[in-house]
């Protein structure tokens, strides 16, 4: 493996933890050196190509593939006759159903594009082509298409998602002004460069799985629990993720088609989801739609919000977008109530997607906000100070931290919010309608528990070891600056090896939950490190300290030395070979003391069960941040561009700046498409995604994006995490989308209530 | 049908032969063939430019092209734009100092694209460089970062 060489910018403190360090993996990014999953080599590999089901609901009566298999190359077919011998695995808490058999390729049909059959030929063309001979009968049924059929009805309450406090009903009708709106917002995917796939590879019993991962030791678990194997016979390699956004978090039935197709062959198989087969292998974020009612004063105290949302779910699970998500925590408001409902529809079930639940729910409340704003001819910068939450009103505790006042004036004085005309379409240049606007974001702090190893070697290079990954966040480069200013060791001299079940357990890289639990293991695991480093050479028989009578050592720059007067000073590996020591190997985890167990630790890496939400203690731990926009309408055509943005953040300390300014910009832009372009066309006749690529599914080109300035306004907020971080990879999209749809209505004075916001709405 | 053609390509200054089907494409030579991985498959359509790389010094798209096609053609991938000394090429020195990628899936495509736009004389402004380099998809949005890249670079060039 190419050793990552780390780029430093002026000065040392760079290498830091808060330095600028460019990318610790950079170089091998950008000379095609970084292996991503599925260009691990891999002998006698045999290439499968999944099916994907053409109805949205029924049953496969019948797979003929005798002309299948006769084609050339083709190695096997698999389709729902065959019994694969799968249990279920367990469920993100860890629970697991008793003896319930597991068939990826399932006759019975849920929606359209659910992979019901696979061909594994020599080559991937040989299988391509061969899938074109197989003879598929189903049984059809009427389905359900989206949540827009009139067939899908109103669904079914989430009763753990209601939320009320005081009267809202009550003190929305004593309410001087009010509004009332229903915002839309469309199936949305995650479109990672990379699409989804995986080698998968059986010695023995022992099974080798090479797949993008946001959580290794988790997906490693679920082929385990797929085939029946101890946890430990299944590794799953994961050392750079093409991208992931909360798609890559969990093995999916394709991955369970491919080791299958491993094991009935006897040799390694490669399987590849086209990019169409991404939008229905796995869940996008659900189409929602939500109704808000906001009282308030005449002079703009808020009185009371009422919000009832839905989103659709699959058939088979209900899984809620949580549109109720941020609307109870960005204002002040005594009177609140809150009712959420799944539809289920005939589509794969949707899954977390950036800023699940807080996405769409700011798209509701903000909008809301600008509406009242409008309606009491208040600037809705001033209505959000005037509204602005002292304390958590839903559980009464007070924040951790929260700058989001900070976030609005510093956003407000970069932006030059003062010179908006507040009339809607009173800014123009030439045919070009200018409007801007505000949308605020919020998303929490998840804490969780991580492991990390520490390897002093003989060389004196130093390896910092973790299952976790990097898929684009920084985790590479922060754990080299965090384990460097621990250590006392040169940036230079550390290694960073991630993404791989067989390294120390970690939290899940979602829910912006990773930085902060990862930094804190191995800030932990190397301050052991160092302590155990200086208490050898203090001990060793041969080491030059042992009669220097000091209690204590220093370690800088890599040197290991007196900390007072006059006394030896020596590198690493002087220490190491003066010692005798070949390498000194530290492991630590965050865990609790009564939760060290090998069962703990297990649970902990592979499941939900020790993860802490934002207000379990006695805080409110949030990222918070506030969206400024500019949109340029058309007056003509009806296009609107963003031809400007500043947005401000609360995210505590930033580890890096220079890779959390590059999140905080990737989420702003896939909010830019959110607002602008990303929607999943459905067919009504049939449930099929139709615009399953990327060139019909519009995600932001650069043409589409200008210059975006993004502020930190956080302090360190060391409730949140070890080193005072919070949350940055999820905030960043947050409020986005009601930013732009702010901004277009101030440009134009139509208020576009569904996404996206595309020019047929605006004419 | 499976019939194999013998082919010679000229990648990155060196010869490589193999035997392939004629249905097999720049792209899938290059990464399933010739463990050349660095160019990436984001779409296989034409869509994303995640595979670009340069024919002749003509930016590309590497899944839309069959490898028979290029036989007796200069090839040039994201591995053979470095010195031989290891040295960086400038677009990839300046996609390094900017940060103009996160997760690393389309920076072979951007910087294969960033160089042949630089060459073309379309990098003059921050608009042009936008406009040109639009064929290739980010989904981790490093566009600001890229077009930074790609101004230094184009500066340096001059």
């Amino acid at each position: 493996m190419t050793i990552m060489e780390p780029r430093k910018h002026g000065s040392a403190a760079d290498g830091l933890v808060g330095g600028r360090l460019s990318r610790f993996e950079g170089q091998m990014k950008v000379t095609g050196a970084a292996t991503y999953a599925l260009e691990y080599p891999v002998e006698n590999l045999a290439h499968a190509v999944l099916v994907q089901s053409t109805i949205a609901s029924g049953r496969v009566l019948l797979v003929d593939k005798a002309e299948a298999l006769a084609a050339p190359g083709v190695l096997l077919v698999l389709t729902p006759e065959d019994d694969l011998g799968l249990m279920t695995k367990s469920d993100w808490f860890g629970n697991r159903p008793d003896n319930q058999p597991y068939a990826p390729l399932p006759r019975e049909i849920s929606y359209n594009g659910e992979t019901i059959a696979a061909v594994i030929a020599e080559s991937r063309e040989q299988a391509v082509e061969a899938i074109k001979l197989l003879r598929i009968t189903y049984d059809e049924t009427p389905g359900v298409a989206d949540l827009h059929d009139p067939k899908a009805g109103d669904g079914k309450v989430m009763d753990n998602l209601s939320v009320s406090w005081g009267d809202a009903e009550a003190a929305l009708a004593a309410s001087a002004v009010t509004i009332e709106a229903e915002y839309q917002t469309p199936r949305e995917y995650h479109v990672a460069m990379e699409p989804h796939g995986l080698t998968a590879k059986w010695d023995g019993d022992q099974l080798t799985i090479w797949e993008p991962s946001q959580w290794t030791h988790a997906m490693a678990l679920n082929y385990a629990e797929w085939f029946g194997l101890p946890p430990d016979n299944v590794r799953l390699i994961s050392t750079f993720v093409g991208g992931g956004f909360g798609s890559k978090g969990a093995a999916l039935a394709y991955g369970a088609v491919a080791a299958s197709a491993a094991r009935k062959l006897g040799r390694p198989v490669k399987l590849a989801v086209t990019r169409p087969q991404n939008f229905t292998s796995y869940g996008g974020r659900a189409a929602t739609r939500q109704t808000i009612k906001l009282g308030a004063t005449k002079d703009g105290v808020l009185q009371a919000i009422v919000h009832r949302g839905a989103s659709e779910t699959s058939v088979t699970t209900d899984y809620p977008e949580q549109t109720g998500a941020a609307t109870p925590i960005l204002y002040k408001v005594e009177n609140y109530s809150s009712q959420s409902r799944v539809v289920p529809v005939n589509t794969v079930t949707p899954g977390a997607l950036r800023g699940p639940g807080k996405n769409p729910s700011a798209f509701g409340i903000e909008c809301a906000m600008d509406e009242l704003a409008s309606k009491l001819g208040m600037d809705p910068l001033e209505l959000r100070l005037k509204n602005y939450a002292d304390r958590d009103y839903q559980t009464g505790k007070p924040w951790s931290t929260r700058m989001l006042r900070e976030a609005l004036a510093q956003g407000a004085e970069a932006f030059g919010w003062s010179k908006r005309s507040h009339a809607p379409r009173s800014m123009r240049e030439g045919r070009q309608l200018i409007g801007w606007g505000i949308g605020c974001g919020t998303f929490p702090v998840i804490q969780a528990p991580s492991a990390a190893m520490i390897r002093i070697l003989a060389s004196g290079r130093v390896e910092v070891v973790s299952g976790a990954i990097d898929m684009g966040q920084g985790t590479y480069t922060i754990l080299a600056q965090t384990a460097s200013e621990a250590l006392g060791v040169p940036i230079d001299q550390i290694d960073v090896l991630l993404g791989d079940s067989r390294m120390p357990g970690s939290a899940i890289a979602g829910g912006s939950m990773l930085a902060g639990s990862i930094t804190g293991a191995v800030h932990k695991t190397a301050t052991a490190a160092r302590d155990e480093l200086i208490g050898l050479a203090l001990n060793a028989p041969n080491s030059p300290f042992r009669d220097t009578g000091a209690n204590t050592l220093s370690v800088a720059g890599g040197r290991i030395s007196v900390t007072r007067g006059e006394g030896p000073s020596m590198s690493l590996p002087e220490l190491m070979a003066a010692i005798g020591q070949a390498e000194l190997e530290v492991t630590r985890n965050t865990l609790p003391d009564d939760a060290q167990g090998a069962a703990d630790q297990n649970a902990a890496w592979t499941s939900m069960k020790r993860v802490e939400g934002p207000t379990m203690g006695e805080f409110s731990m949030h990222s918070w941040c506030a969206h400024f926009a500019e949109v340029r309408v058309d007056e003509d055509f009806g296009t609107v561009r963003v031809s400007r943005m500043v947005s401000a953040f609360d995210c505590g300390r930033l580890y890096n700046p220079k890779m959390v300014e590059s999140q905080w910009r990737g989420g702003i832009i896939m909010g830019i498409g959110q607002a602008l372009f990303e929607e999943g066309m459905v067919d009504g006749r049939n449930g099929r995604t139709v615009n399953n690529n990327v060139g019909d599914y519009l995600v932001p080109t650069n043409a589409d994006i200008p210059d975006l300035q993004v502020i930190s306004v956080g302090v360190p907020d060391l409730k949140a995490s070890a080193l005072g971080g919070k949350g940055v990879g999820e905030v960043g999209i947050v409020g986005v989308a009601p930013a732009i749809a702010n901004a277009v209505f101030h440009a134009t004075g139509k208020r576009v209530r569904d996404l996206p916001l595309t020019l047929d709405k605006l004419l | 049908m499976t019939r194999t053609l013998h082919l010679s390509l000229d990648i990155n200054g060196r010869r490589h032969e193999l035997d392939v089907e004629p249905r097999v494409t720049l792209l899938d030579a290059l990464r399933e063939h010739l463990a050349l991985t660095g160019t990436k498959k984001g779409c296989d359509q034409g869509q994303c430019g995640a595979c670009t790389c340069h024919v002749d010094g003509q930016r590309v798209l590497s899944c839309l092209t069959l490898a028979a096609q290029v036989e007796g053609r200069q090839i040039t991938t994201i591995e053979g734009i470095a010195a031989e000394t290891g040295e960086l090429h400038p677009v990839q020195a300046a996609f390094l100092e900017h940060d103009a990628f996160q997760c690393g899936y389309c920076t072979s495509g951007q910087i294969m694209s960033a160089v042949a736009c630089i060459k073309e004389g379309h990098a003059g402004s921050d608009d042009e460089i936008r406009e040109y380099m639009s064929g290739n998809l980010c989904r981790c949005g490093a566009y600001n970062s890229i077009v930074s890249a790609v101004r230094e670079a184009a500066e340096a060039a001059r």
